[in-house]
Order: C-alpha cells, then structure tokens, then sequence
C-alpha cells in the first residue's frame, strides 16, 4: 500500500510533464494538421538552454527557465516561418518528412554543440526530501508539478479568453471557415508552433534539472509525446493531458508491479492497443482518416 | 624531442607535414571509444588517457625511432558502430594493434573481426567473462573481469562497518550489469552474506523512481549499483529521493564525478569501486608513475573526475607500446606474440597477461587491483 | 531506365571487385547495398501505396533476428515446463526464415494498419518498431537483449565444385548483396507492372474512385506491407550474417530514416529512386569517417531532406528524365516495358 501510494505520487509529477508535452503536440496537430517530429528536440533544446543559463552563465534558476521557454518559443516561431510557412500547400507526407530533417539538424546540432557527456543542472531547491505519512518527494518535483499545472491553466485561459486563442480555435475547428471569418490563419499557425514548442521547451527546463540533460534525451520523449497524443486522440486538447497522466501512471505503476525492464515499452504497447481496439482514441470521437 | 602538438596526432587526421614528418612514418595504433551516445563520457575519459600516454611517450622518443600516432574512432555507443570503427581502423587506416571497446558488448562485437583480420586488441575496460573464455587469441584485457572485481572486493567486507548482510542489486540491463550481479552474488554468498532482489534498468532510462521503490521494499542493508556515471549519479540522486536510506556500492570502476560539485545532501556516504583514485596517487602500486599520469592529466584541465577511468587508456597505450618495442616492428601477428611477454608498471598496478579460455586458443588477462573509496558531502576517502 | 542500361550498371558493378579490390571499399558498398536493399522495399510502400511507414527497421530488425536466431539455434522456455528448442539451421534457412518472418508481421501490421491512415497510420508504424526493440531488449531469453546476438557464422553459399563455403572473403559478400539486390528490384517490378502495382497506384491517386470501381484496397495494400517486409526481412538477415552481430538499436528510428532519406532522395515512386538515393547515401557516413565528425553528417542529412522536400519533391531519378526529355522511359510509373529474364539473377 506504501509502494502504491509512492506510485501514485510519482506517476502524477510525471503525468504532469507529459501533459505538457502532449498538449503542445496536439494543438499543433488540431490547428495546422503537422506531425511535429522537432517536439523531442525542442525538450532537449529547453533542457540545455537551462543549462547553459544556470551552469554555465550563472544567471538565476527561475529566470533562466523563464529565458529556456522563451528561447524555446522563438525557436519554434522560427521554424515555422522557415520551414512550414514555404510547405504549406505540400501534402502532409511531404511536411513529416521535412520536420524529421529538422529534428535530425536540431538533435545533432546539440550533440556538437554540448558534446555527448550529459550535463547536470544545478537548482536552489534542497536535496532532502520533504516526507507526508508514507510517501516522500522532492521540493523541485513538487516545483515542477506546480509549474505545469499552472502552465496548463494558464494555456486553457489563453484559449477561452483572449481574441488570440479563439481565432486559435476557430482555426482548430475550420481553418477555410476561420480564414473566411477574417481570421489571419499564417499567423496564427506560427502563434500555435511557437506556443507548443514553448511548452516542450518548458518542460524539458523543469526535467533538466530533475534528471540530467544528454543530447538524446529528445528521442524517447518525442516518441512518447506521440503515445500519449494517440491515447488522447490526435488534436483532442483534454484528451491530451488525460493521456499524459494515463501514461505516467501507466508507466509507473506498471513499472513498478509488473516489470521494471518492460517500463518504457507500456506506452507504446498502450497505443498499438488502443488502436486496435478503439482506433478512435480514448477520449476523441474524430474519424481516423487525414 | 618532438613538441606536443605535432605529435598528437588526433583521429581527424592532420596532415603530418610538421616537424614529426622528419623522423620515421608514425607507427599507428587503432583505438575505438564511445565518444557520443549514452556511455560518452567514460569513453571521453578513456580517449583522453589514451592521448597523454601517447604525448608522454613521444616525449620520450616515441617507440622504435618512430612516433606513435593514435588514431581514434567514435563507436556511438552502439555495437555495431563499434564493428564499422574497427572496419576503417584495420581496412583503411591499417592499424596493426588495436584497443577498445569500453562496453563487453562493443568489444564482443569487435572480436569475429579481430579473428577474421588477425589483428590484436588490447581491452581497457569491458567486464564480460566471455570475452576472454571464448577462445579469441587475439584478445588481450587489462581490466578486471566482474569476477575478479567481485572476489577483490569480498577481501574487503571488514572494513565496511557496520557489516554487509544482505545486499540488492540495481542493474544495467546489458553483460556489465549483469554480469556484476552474478559475480558479486557468487562472492558475497560464499562470504554468509543474504542476497536480496536485482532490479534492472535500461541504459537510458533517466527516471528511476519505480526500481528504486521497488529495492525500498526490501530489507537489505546495500545496494550494488552498476552502471554507467550519469545513471550512478541519478540513481543516487533518486535514492535519496525515495529515502532508501541504504548503503549504496557502485563497481566497475567509474564515480560519479557530477556528485563533487553537486553533492547528495549530508548523511549519505556512497561508496565506490575504483581501480585508480586520483585523490590518493600515494596509495597507488607505483606512486611515480600515477603521479606523472596525474601531473599530466591536469595539465590539459579535464575534469579531475575523469582520472578514475582514464588511467584505463593511459595503461593500454603504454601495454601496447611495450609490445611493439618488444616485437621490434610494428605487424599485427609480432605485436600479438609480444603482448605475452609485456611486463610492465602501469598506473593501476604491474601489468602482465596470463592465459585464459581453451588451450591452443588462449586470451591474455592482467590481473588488476581494487580501491574502495567512500563519497559524502561531495568529499572523498579511502576506505 | 531502359533495361539495356540497368543490365550494364549491374555488370559495372559485378565487375568492380575485379577492377578495384580494395576491402575497405567493398566493405563499404557491401553495408550500402544492404541498406539499398532496404529501400527498395520501402519504396513498395512509400513510392507505391503512398503510404509513410516509419517503422520500416521493424522488418529489417526481425529479420536479422530471425535469421541470426535460426543459424544460432535456441532453447527458450515457453510456459508450463515446456521448452521451444531449435538446433543451429545452415545460414540459407536462417535467410528463409527472415523473409517468412517479416513477411507474417507486415500482414500483421497491414492488417492493423490500413484500417488507420495518414498521421496515425504514421505514428503507429514508429510505435511498432519501438515496441519490437523493447522486446528484443528485454526477452533476454531468446535474444541476449543488450548483450547482442554475437558470433553470428558469416554467409555459407553452395559453390559448384567447391561444396558449401563460408563467404568471409570481401568480394564473395559483395556479391551475394549485389545478386540480392537485383532479385529485389525485379520482384518490385514485377509487381509494379503487375495488376496489383496498377491498383496500388490508383488507389494512391485516388482512394474513392478507386474504391468505387471495385478495387479491393485493404487486400492489395496488404499484399504490398507483406512483400515489402519480406524484402526488408531479406536485408536485415544479410545484415545479421555480414556484420555477424544483432543488437536491440537494429530497431532504431535513425535506421529507418536512413532508408527513408534514400528513397526520397532518388524519387520514391520510381523504380531506380532507391538505388540512386542508396548509392548517394549509402556510403556516404564512411566516406565522412574521419573527415567530418558524427553530427555534422547528420545536419547535412537533415539539411538535404528538409532541401529536398521544398526544391525537389519527386527526387533526384524524375528531375534527370524530366531534363533529358528523350529518355521519357524514367516516368513515375513507367508504361509495362519488355519483361526481362524473371528472377535469374541471384
């Protein structure tokens, strides 16, 4: 019961990081219909900015994960008007292929950059536990959780409540309809890559410092960005952040009762599951074909 | 004499137009490391070591009147990178000697290769038993098997206070990993000590937090942990975290070096199986010898850390160069008969080979030494 | 291509070893022509039934596993006190078994697959060959898991007058790629020029017209993931007996975006795209050993696909024939030509 209740605490921090993840991957799927294979990269890219402001430049924590996710927003607004603004009447095959030439050139060029060895991000919070009954957590995980959730709020009200987020969602749900309803849908493609790459970049400035930062860190979290965008249903926005908690404690808990080799491969064997048996997604109801 | 930077003669490939042009054609050695990938820093420790012994000796007049050019390749942390690597190095580069791989896994790749070209290996770190029981003559390894490490480190158990009794082990999924948790289980229970669960993890694996939940479980008092540094160093991390509140044991003769500047917070000692601590070179078997390999270490500022595992190449540089002196010429086939007959004082200790795997087929094995040394509050001791 | 010209490049290859028989040059065209092999097959499904599969290392993986496994034999238990033993097999049933295993997963995943299109059906390929390392990563059992498949026997071939030898020498490997490498290209066209290839394509122009005029899309899209694996399955054993190891990373992504960049580069849909686009890509990492580090040729390959994509979309084989207006044999889907001798290549 100890264990379990440790799980639980442990797959929630982490559910809260792939939300993160999976709702900057969805919104860009639901509004400009692109596969975004630089997701991975933008994490590792946010990890490292973080690093080289904390460890290298000496600047302060919290304003140094503040500058990551900036510098993550600007990359990722970058690679919008470079690279998906010239392909935007390409097929979407065209486009995947040309972001996983992207995601090669990001990925390496941080291996040149930092090299191989993985770096280690310092952080203010205190290396002993804080201890609740049976189950202990570190203050920086708990930093980290209550960052997401307040990035994830503060994305939901950049949705309903301001002209930007419902010419977002107009877009979302009809780009022809949006763009006829004087909608300027370019921009508002490249305000959508560049906020879901800020939350990439965001979260891997908030796990940088709670593992370490390695060049290939992007590779694995990419691939599960798109696990939990499937189990939430591609371009479902709550689906995402259901799947990103669904498959932190998938992950945790089946790591830890069932096999702790096997614990990666539960979200991927989730996926090909639910697709077999509910193509849909868990929580969408959108036709499968496009 | 030839200067320094002339004679390091990097993988990149100079044009050796300056002034080491004037003596002899450099005699080569091949040396696969993981540069990049998920075990790079060790192998950058390694490659670093192999470049100073190559710089010391070419101070001295390099080997048979010629200088020694070390040819290094990337193997990516990726086996079968490591087989391309020692392709180019023997097919293009024409190296007669090799060393390498760091992982078991790399070396055990390399090795139908070594058999197919006829070419030696000197290897510098991988653990696997069958590396030298698998009848590769070929193959001739500095580093302890887990075995040896295991059986070392069983001598020891008295200092440790208070005393081992059951112990667990947290894993990397591959033959270091496992080969460790098989050895030291066969040593520790042979000693009356209680052997508790294994768990593994993948080598990539950055969240550990469900293993280490699980060893919480049970009632061991260490934990042998067995892995790469940045896994050490998370796991460490994570087990204060998860407030394991056991004695943590890593081998295979890594440290984690982040935990100086970053340490765990006090109250938690881990201690570590090295086979050169850098902090002591006073203990080491030969004091003048780990100490010039210290001096000139710090001389290139590495990261003081990286010592631990540099040694590594220092000795494998200096094991292959006395094979090529003793051979007289620089032939894969003289070098392999040479390496036999090398009786040498290295960094971690004497260095000499003795036959190991079915008879007629043999591979040389060095017989190494063990240093406990603890951690805590980013400080270090020898136990 | 006429196919005058293609026999011709096949016999300047056959005869390179004879001409330039440096080993280190064939070891590299040897692990090229594997990889174009690869291509080849994924050109079936990618070219063909425009259908992105990025999980093509899935069928290259299970191959060389399956053909690694048959020449090693094992002895697994399988439940119940029941054990699966398998006696070390001669490495030509260990190339049998390859095919015959990948082939059974790709009807496996076309089955599953192709009731899913577009982005999914893109994500789900990816998540198969992750799945399938993580398999082989931890069903230590079978496959070692990292430890990797080691001391795989290298090719054996029945020689006529000579009994079965081993192929350790460069050339005689470089041949046997070569020799596979033309009986996968011509079972692609074969089918290509076949009913099925015709279907193929009209269902990748249009799926609801082809639909309504009867076509029976899942089975000939079925039929091409099962031959395009069994291709794949192919390279992946020559793979496992050349290189004489198989680790989990034979899964990786970065194999399948090595096939995919070939394929795009040279003119997917066309027959000669992955050959040329292998050809390029293929040796080029050795080529770049020592002269440039890791990272840089893989910006230069994410520099090309992201170029090729925007300047040159049908690949490198479309824009030459679309230059030499004469030669217009080179079209995407070239008209039925005179049928070459069937298979005898090998």
């Amino acid at each position: 019961m100890q264990q379990a209740l440790q799980h639980l605490v442990n797959g929630t921090i982490l559910g809260g990081t792939y939300a993160l993840l999976g709702i900057g991957l969805t919104l860009i799927f639901g509004v400009m219909r692109v596969v975004n294979f630089t997701h991975g990269e933008l994490y590792a890219f946010g990890a490292y900015m973080a690093y080289g402001l904390v460890a290298l430049l000496r600047l302060d924590f919290y304003l140094s994960l503040l500058l990551a996710t900036l510098l993550g927003t600007a990359l990722g607004a970058a690679i919008e008007l470079l690279l998906l603004r010239p392909l935007r009447r390409a097929d979407i095959d065209s486009v995947m292929l040309a972001m996983i030439g992207a995601a090669l050139v990001l990925q390496n060029a941080n291996m040149w950059a930092w090299g191989g060895v993985a770096k280690l991000v310092p952080s203010p919070f205190a290396g002993t536990p804080l201890v609740f009954g049976p189950v202990s957590v570190m203050p920086l995980r708990l930093f980290v959780l209550g960052i997401s959730c307040a990035l994830l709020v503060g994305f939901w009200l950049l949705l309903e409540r301001t002209r930007a987020g419902i010419a977002m969602r107009a877009t979302f749900q009809d780009a022809e309809t949006a763009s006829l309803m004087g909608v300027r849908v370019g921009w508002v493609s490249t305000a959508t890559f560049a906020i879901g790459s800020g939350l990439a970049a965001a979260a891997g400035a908030l796990l940088g410092p709670v593992f370490m930062v390695s060049p290939t860190m992007g590779d694995l979290v990419g691939l599960k960005a798109f696990a939990i965008v499937i189990l939430g249903g591609l371009g479902n926005l709550p689906g995402a952040v259901i799947g990103g908690f669904a498959l932190g404690y998938v992950e945790e808990f089946g790591g830890g009762f069932l096999s702790t080799e096997y614990r990666d491969a539960f979200g991927f064997l989730l996926i090909i599951l639910v697709l077999a048996v509910r193509p849909q997604g868990l929580v969408a109801l959108k036709e499968r074909v496009g | 004499m030839l200067t320094r930077r002339t004679t390091l003669l990097s993988g990149l490939a100079l044009p050796a137009l300056h002034r080491a042009a004037l003596a002899a054609d450099p005699i080569k050695i091949g040396m696969t490391q993981p540069l990049t990938g998920s075990v790079a820093a060790s192998g950058n420790y390694v490659a670093n070591g192999a470049k100073i012994a190559v710089e010391v000796l070419n101070r001295q007049g390099g080997v048979l009147g010629a200088p020694i050019q070390l040819i290094l390749e990337d193997n990516k942390s990726n086996p079968r990178e490591a087989v391309a690597a020692a392709e180019k190095l023997v097919l293009r580069d024409k190296v007669p000697v090799l060393i390498g791989a760091w992982s078991s896994t790399f070396t055990l790749s390399i090795m139908p290769k070594l058999l197919e070209y006829k070419v030696p290996m000197v290897v510098e770190t991988s653990s696997a038993e069958r590396i030298t029981t698998s009848g590769n003559p070929y193959v001739f390894r500095i580093a302890p098997t887990s075995e040896m490490e295991a059986v070392a480190f069983a001598e020891q158990l008295g200092k440790f206070s208070p005393a081992i009794r059951k112990i667990d082990f947290l894993s990397v999924n591959n033959d270091f990993g496992r080969g460790a948790a098989e050895k030291f289980t066969k040593a520790l229970s042979a000693k009356g000590i209680t052997i508790g669960r294994t768990e593994t993890m993948t080598p990539e694996a950055t969240d550990l937090s469900a293993q280490l939940t699980a060893l919480k479980q049970s009632d061991g008092d260490t934990i042998f942990l067995t892995t790469g540094v940045e896994q050490q160093t998370l796991a460490l991390r994570q087990a204060v975290e998860q407030r394991l509140g056991k004695r943590f044991v890593t081998t295979g003769g890594s440290f984690p070096d982040a935990l100086l500047a970053n340490p765990l917070p006090a109250g938690n000692m881990s201690y570590h199986i090295l086979f050169y601590a850098p902090w002591f070179p006073e203990k080491a078997p030969h004091p003048q010898i780990a100490q010039a390999y210290t001096a000139e270490w710090n001389r290139n500022n590495w990261e003081f850390a990286g010592l631990t595992e540099g040694f590594r190449g220092y000795d494998a540089v200096l094991t292959v160069v006395e094979a090529i002196r003793l051979a007289g010429k620089a032939e894969p086939e003289a070098i392999r008969e040479a390496l036999w007959k090398v009786k040498l004082q290295g960094v971690n200790g004497n260095i000499s080979f003795t036959k190991e795997g079915p008879a007629g087929r043999e591979s040389g094995q060095n017989k190494p030494n063990v240093a406990i040394v603890t951690l805590s509050e980013g400080k270090t001791g020898q136990l | 291509m006429s196919a005058l010209l293609g026999w011709g490049f096949v016999a300047a290859m056959a005869a390179l070893p004879l001409v330039m028989p440096d080993p280190y040059l064939l070891a590299v065209l040897t692990s090229a022509g594997i990889f174009i092999i690869g291509a080849i097959s994924l050109n079936l499904l990618l070219g063909y039934t425009g259908q992105l599969s990025l999980g093509h290392a899935a069928f290259f993986g299970l191959g060389a596993y399956a053909s690694a496994l048959t020449s090693l034999g094992f002895d697994i238990g399988i439940g119940f006190g029941h054990r699966l033993r398998l006696e070390p097999q001669p490495v030509a049933v260990g190339f049998l078994a390859a095919i015959l295993v990948s082939g059974c997963f790709g009807w496996l995943l076309g089955r599953l697959a192709f009731r899913i299109r577009g982005a999914y059906f893109v994500i789900i390929t990816i998540c198969f060959a992750q799945v399938l390392r993580m398999v082989a990563l931890n069903w230590v059992e079978l496959t070692q898991g990292p430890m990797a498949l080691v001391g795989i026997p290298p090719f054996a071939l029945w020689l006529p007058g000579r009994g079965v030898v081993e192929l350790y020498a460069k050339n005689q490997t470089y041949w046997l790629v070569l020799g596979v490498a033309v009986l996968a290209f011509l079972v692609v066209r074969q089918i290509v020029h076949s009913r099925i290839g015709r279907a193929l394509v009209a269902l990748r122009e249009n799926e609801t017209l082809a639909r309504s005029v009867g076509i029976r899309v899942t089975h000939y899209l079925v039929i091409a993931t099962v031959v395009s694996a069994a291709i794949a399955g192919a390279a992946g054993s020559l793979f496992a007996h050349y290189v004489r190891i198989v680790d989990p990373d034979v899964f990786l992504f970065i194999y399948t975006v090595t096939m995919v960049i070939m394929v795009i580069t040279g003119g997917k849909g066309t027959l000669w795209g992955p050959v040329v686009g292998g050809l390029i890509f293929g040796p080029l990492p050795d080529m770049l050993r020592g002269s440039a580090p890791p990272e840089a040729q893989w910006i230069a390959y994410g520099l090309a696909m992201i170029l090729l994509v925007m300047f040159l979309p049908r690949g490198i084989v479309p824009a030459v024939a679309g230059w030499l207006p004469a030669r217009r044999a080179a079209a995407p889907l070239p008209a039925p030509a005179p049928s070459p001798v069937q298979g005898g290549a090998g």
